[in-house]
């Protein structure tokens, strides 16, 4: 066999992308192992094993850039809490893609994506005036000088029909609880949380400045958002870049109003209901308590737990751009997900998140378990329960 | 003095209720004729030993036989002073706690054993230590490295009287080379300045310290507390009379030259790590070839080590030892290129943070064989290997000078093996393997099988690394440090000290006449009856720790402060005339000799079991005190080791009727367990010998038998000791029972 060339420029490259922590890595393989791929079967998880693949990066050495290697993480976050080092794997795999995406050699796949995020603001080929049209029917404030919150919908819930309940049910629970919220609207941008993660920096970036740049010109100060990823990025990537505020998951917020007393929520959910931890949610924003709490009131018949919950969720593969993967039945961990909550006799399975929703319906459909599981938002329940 | 024995009979802990305790005082007053025996409900308590007290004051009882617990516990309680013999009879735990209470052959085995300690009792007396002549208690470090240094210290500020002899002419050893060491100190981070001048200024400043550079060790020749050292100093030489030794003469690295294929003599900028050392030391890293600075170094980790064409151990401080020297470049340019080729990382403990650290600094970890050093041919080197961690053939960047991290040679193995003497004509091959003893003029001991101590594998003189990790297979010689097994600088430092306080405890332990180790604090030891000695060295050669010498005719010539008391020379004299004052082959005979062994209508079997008292025995006790149960045909008798067990015992017991015999020893061969080394071995060459007796008796050799047993095995004692008993069974009874 020729030997693949050691390069320490490409590996300071690498590192100089985002893969700050690519050399503390002592290979120790933990993170392979731990990783949500060794749990199905097929082609991807065959190839794509983390450890390899920084060990690619941090030996500069060519390889990683196979598509299927490179865009399989979800950034579900399970090895990085995980690691023995502290290694920053998500970073690194983010570094990766970038020093290929950066290049301009995005998978054909993404492209479409991208360029809709670039043209339209939203990865979704919505258009920007459609934007607000989830809103229908309902009396949604713009966000003016003397608003508390401005509420952010994720993009898929602007754009996708089936989560635009969930962004509807939202502004029912907040208008129901007297939160002073409103919506900016046409002018805002997808977070990019997403787009950073496939590698797309410089995209990432033109979104997150033109969000900064509105939101802090509208005066806002808090921040409410429907999704985890958005709740994310704001919190941890944003403020580098000028985007300072208080940021908050509706979850989070709902909690505090119904521990308040300013929301009351009357038992209306009549069927068993377990609860999937959004990677993003969880372990990455450490929130596990508030979902729970809202969804015992919420729920009539009580509520069970998946055996792999919280800290230990098990990523629904919608993270890091794999929502946008094409994934043979079989493969998906979603369909992994819905076993789970069926084998705990769940009727209801409950996220908080709409990329969750997206993946576990679609699990849910490709294993003909819809007669058996729901799949709902948190929110859709709750606001049944006002 | 007259002896006079009492017997003394403990009914607590359920040996009342399980044993007919009249009996047994018949058998001690009626049989034995003791004239004072007594028994007591909780004779280890207060009371209890006041009664005994009472005797021994009142009565003139001077030899004490204790029916009760194992010997093994309440050792202390029944102690009356050293000049009265005691003798334990083991009622507890091998008879009441592991045999059905209330049944006749519980109580023969009770009675049996009172009668044999009760033997044992008449014949033994109470040793008297040895006394030698002009002893020393000053400790003799050879070698002033960092650890002769450190042992040289640590022994004087305890308070000793050091003699430390240094062979070139300046103290410091392999750490004058050294810049800095591996970090010894939070954050783990940083290689670490180490202040040898600060130790050598404290050595050299004390005044119980003697130093000797420029200086080697012509002969000692003694035993501990009675060494006499002739010290060769640049011509001229010293006496010095010394209690105990440490080794501490350091490794040497690996001759390079042997490492061709990793370019090694091939090309001028393959150096080795201590020539990388030396570099920094002199503060100029330039290659070799073109004296040009380096502007990037491959670091090839266990050049020759862990690999069985070179070294095949591991040499323990050169992982660690090479990321100091790349922190040494990250350090002075955090750009350079530094690669690291190794097999596994052991860095271990805090070490992991010296290694994160260099990660952190961008160093590129290889983990795999090191397949090609090259030539890039731009007057630059480049390092192939098969990297384990990405499964493919990798080719580094070009880089200026390679580092081999050369592994550690002991300087005991830097020797040609010692010709122990040869069997001349007609002479008996030695049955026994001899030690490797390798003369690598360290020592020059003038000793009989010898000069040097004891190699192990590959030619570290340690002696049991788990067990006793200081001791060697010489009493009183410690060796420490890099000498003893490889091991980095503040090992090192630990290591000797460790090894002063093992010198110290040699010398006071010997200057009260006790043995040292493992029988720390005995104070027996082996008497010749040289009248009737045939001068046939079986004693010497078989002894496992070198403690006798021989004359010219030789005549052994015991010292007994070299001496462990393990008895091997006691098994092994085919004249009997070996003896510790409380065991010795006329003892251990008639105990056994005083085993009722019952007539072969009766279908009693009886069972010897010679059991080595640093793990069967205790083993034996374990089953008791879990309240296992086995077969009651079995008598034990503990032993020093088994390697004291005489033959004449098989041929006492057999003849006798006993039915058979279980030899019950440490684990021998490479992982050897046994507390002597070679006891236990010996014992197992001596079987073949057995047989000899069996044949002559006409009787099976199945019926005697030898297991292997560590003190953790005692689950498997019934099953052994009733499987045993199944085999006589079906063997028939001993024919000479009724004789
Ligand atoms: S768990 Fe961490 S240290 Fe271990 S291989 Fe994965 S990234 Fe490297
Ligand atoms: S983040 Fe999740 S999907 Fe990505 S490598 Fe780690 S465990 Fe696998
Ligand atoms: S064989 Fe044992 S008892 Fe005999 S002299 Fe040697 S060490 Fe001492
Ligand atoms: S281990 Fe062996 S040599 Fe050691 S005491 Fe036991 S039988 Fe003897």
């Amino acid at each position: 066999m020729e030997p693949k060339y050691v390069s320490a420029e490409m590996r300071d490259y690498i590192v100089s992308m985002g893969a700050e922590t690519v050399n503390w890595c002592m290979q120790c393989g933990l993170c392979t192992n731990l990783c949500p791929w060794r749990l199905v079967p097929g082609e991807t998880s065959e190839k794509f094993n983390i450890r390899h693949m920084q060990r690619l990066g941090q030996m500069g050495m060519e390889g990683f850039e196979d598509e299927t290697v490179l865009f399989a993480c979800s950034t579900c976050g399970m090895c990085q809490t995980n690691c023995p080092r502290g290694v920053k794997i998500i970073d690194n795999v983010r570094g990766m893609r970038a020093s290929i995406v950066g290049a301009g050699m995005a998978p054909a796949n993404l492209r479409p994506i991208l360029g809709s995020a670039h043209a339209n603001g939203n990865p979704w080929s919505g258009p920007r005036e459609k934007r607000t049209a989830w809103q229908e029917g309902l009396d949604v404030p713009a966000f003016g000088p003397d608003t508390e919150y401005f509420l952010f919908v994720c993009c898929h819930s602007c754009y996708d029909p089936r989560s635009t309940k969930a962004a509807r049910s939202i502004v029912k629970l907040l208008q129901a609880a007297g939160v002073s919220f409103g919506v900016i609207g046409q002018e805002e941008s997808c977070c990019g949380e997403s787009m950073r993660k496939l590698g797309d920096e410089e995209l990432f970036q033109k979104l997150a400045q033109s969000n900064i740049e509105l939101f802090n010109n509208k005066g806002v100060k808090k921040i409410i958002t429907t999704s985890p990823h958005c709740l994310w990025t704001f919190t941890n990537e944003y403020p580098e870049l000028g985007g300072e505020w208080e940021v908050i998951h509706y979850t989070e917020l709902l909690n505090r109003l119904v521990e308040e007393g300013k929301l009351s929520l009357n038992a209306a959910q009549g069927k068993k209901v377990a609860f999937h931890d959004p990677c993003y949610l969880g372990r990455h924003s450490g929130i596990y308590d508030a979902p729970r709490a809202l969804l015992e009131k919420a729920a009539q018949d009580g509520t069970v737990e998946l055996s792999r919950n919280r800290e230990a969720s098990l990523c629904c593969a919608g993270g890091g751009g794999r929502i946008w993967a094409e994934v043979p039945m079989g493969e998906r961990f979603g369909e992994l997900r819905v076993t789970d909550a069926l084998e705990q006799g769940a009727q209801v399975l409950a996220t908080a998140c709409p990329y969750c929703m997206n993946m576990l319906i679609d699990a849910c459909n490709s294993l003909d378990k819809q007669e058996e599981l729901e799949v709902v938002e948190l929110s859709e329940i709750l606001a049944a329960s006002l | 003095m007259e002896k006079k024995i009492g017997a003394y009979i403990c009914t607590g802990c359920g040996i009342g209720d399980a044993l007919d305790v009249a009996a047994l005082t018949k058998v001690a007053t009626g049989e034995y004729k003791v004239p004072v025996c007594r028994e007591h409900a909780f004779l280890c308590s207060e009371e209890g030993r006041a009664l005994i007290r009472a005797d021994v004051e009142n009565e003139g009882v001077n030899a004490l036989v204790i029916a009760a617990c194992s010997p093994r516990v309440m050792v202390d309680a029944f102690d009356f002073g050293a000049d009265k013999a005691v003798e334990r009879v083991n009622l507890r735990e091998q008879v009441v706690w592991s045999h059905p209470a209330g049944d006749e052959d519980t109580q023969m085995m009770a009675e049996d054993y009172l009668r044999m300690s009760l033997t044992k009792a008449k014949d033994m007396e109470p040793p008297v230590p040895f006394e030698g002549e002009n002893l020393s208690k000053r400790i003799l470090v050879v070698g002033g490295g960092l650890t002769g240094l450190t042992a040289a210290r640590e022994a004087a500020a305890a308070g000793y009287e050091v003699v430390l002899v240094e062979k070139s002419d300046q103290l410091g050893g392999y750490a004058r080379n050294v810049v800095k060491l591996p970090p010894m100190a939070p954050p783990y981070e940083e290689p670490q300045v180490f202040d040898l001048e600060g130790l050598i200024g404290e050595v050299t400043g004390s005044d119980k310290i003697t130093v000797y550079t420029g200086s080697r060790i012509e002969k000692i020749s003694g035993a501990p507390c009675m060494f006499d050292v002739s010290i060769q100093q640049n011509g001229s030489q010293a006496a010095e009379r010394v209690g105990a030794i440490v080794l501490a003469t350091g490794a040497v690295p690996y001759d390079a030259s042997k490492l061709e294929h990793l370019g090694f003599g091939k090309h001028p900028d393959v150096i080795t790590a201590d020539q990388l050392e030396a570099m920094f030391k002199a503060g100029e890293v330039k290659r070799p070839s073109n004296g040009q600075p380096v502007n990037g170094v491959a670091f090839i980790l266990c050049a020759g080590s862990r690999d069985p064409e070179h070294l095949p151990y591991c040499s323990a401080a050169c992982c660690v030892e090479s990321l100091k020297q790349a922190k040494y470049f990250k350090d002075a340019n955090p750009e350079t290129p530094v690669y690291i080729f190794y097999k596994d990382l052991r860095a271990h403990g805090n070490y992991e943070f010296l290694y994160k650290q260099l990660q952190k600094d961008g160093v590129f970890f290889v983990r795999g064989t090191v397949t090609g050093v090259d030539d890039d041919g731009a007057g630059a080197l480049a390092v192939s290997a098969e990297d384990v961690l990405t499964r493919s053939p990798i080719l580094s960047e070009s880089v200026d000078l390679v580092v081999l991290a050369t592994g550690m040679v002991s300087t005991a193995s830097l020797g040609k093996p010692y010709k122990a003497q040869q069997p001349k004509e007609g002479e008996e091959e030695l049955e026994v393997p001899a030690d490797t003893i390798l003369a690598s003029n360290l020592l020059n001991l003038e000793y009989r099988q010898g000069p040097e101590i004891p190699a192990l594998k590959y030619g570290f003189p340690d002696s049991h690394f788990i067990c006793f990790p200081y001791e060697s297979r010489r009493t009183g010689i410690y060796p420490a440090g890099t000498v003893r097994a490889p091991m980095d600088y503040s090992r090192a430092m630990d290591d000797a000290a460790g090894a002063a306080l093992k010198a110290i405890q040699c010398v006071e332990m010997t200057a009260q006449g006790k043995a040292v180790h493992p029988r720390a604090g005995d104070l027996s030891y082996p008497e010749f009856f040289m009248q009737r000695c045939t001068q046939c060295k079986r004693c010497t050669e078989e002894c496992p720790f070198g403690a006798i010498n021989e004359d010219e005719k030789a005549n052994p010539l015991p010292n007994p402060t070299r001496c462990r008391r393990c008895g091997v020379c006691m098994g092994a004299c085919p004249e009997r005339i070996i003896s510790f004052k409380n065991y010795s082959v006329g003892i251990i005979g008639n105990m056994i000799k005083n085993i009722e062994v019952p007539e072969e209508d009766e279908e009693k079997p009886r069972i010897l079991v010679l059991a080595c008292e640093n793990d069967a025995y205790p083993a034996l006790d374990m089953v008791g005190i879990r309240r296992a149960q086995y077969n009651p045909w079995v008598r034990v008798i503990p032993v020093r080791c088994l390697g004291s067990m005489n033959l004449v015992w098989i041929a006492d017991a057999l003849s006798k009727g006993i039915d058979g015999i279980l030899l019950l020893g440490c684990k021998h061969g490479d992982d050897y367990q046994c507390h002597f080394i070679k006891g236990s071995e010996l014992a197992n060459i001596r079987m073949s010998k057995i047989k000899e007796t069996l044949d002559r008796l006409v009787l099976e050799s199945d019926r005697v038998r030898f297991e292997q047993l560590s003190i953790t095995d005692y689950g498997k004692l019934p099953e052994i000791l009733d499987g045993f008993a199944s085999d006589l069974e079906d063997l028939g009874p001993n024919p000479y029972k009724d004789f």
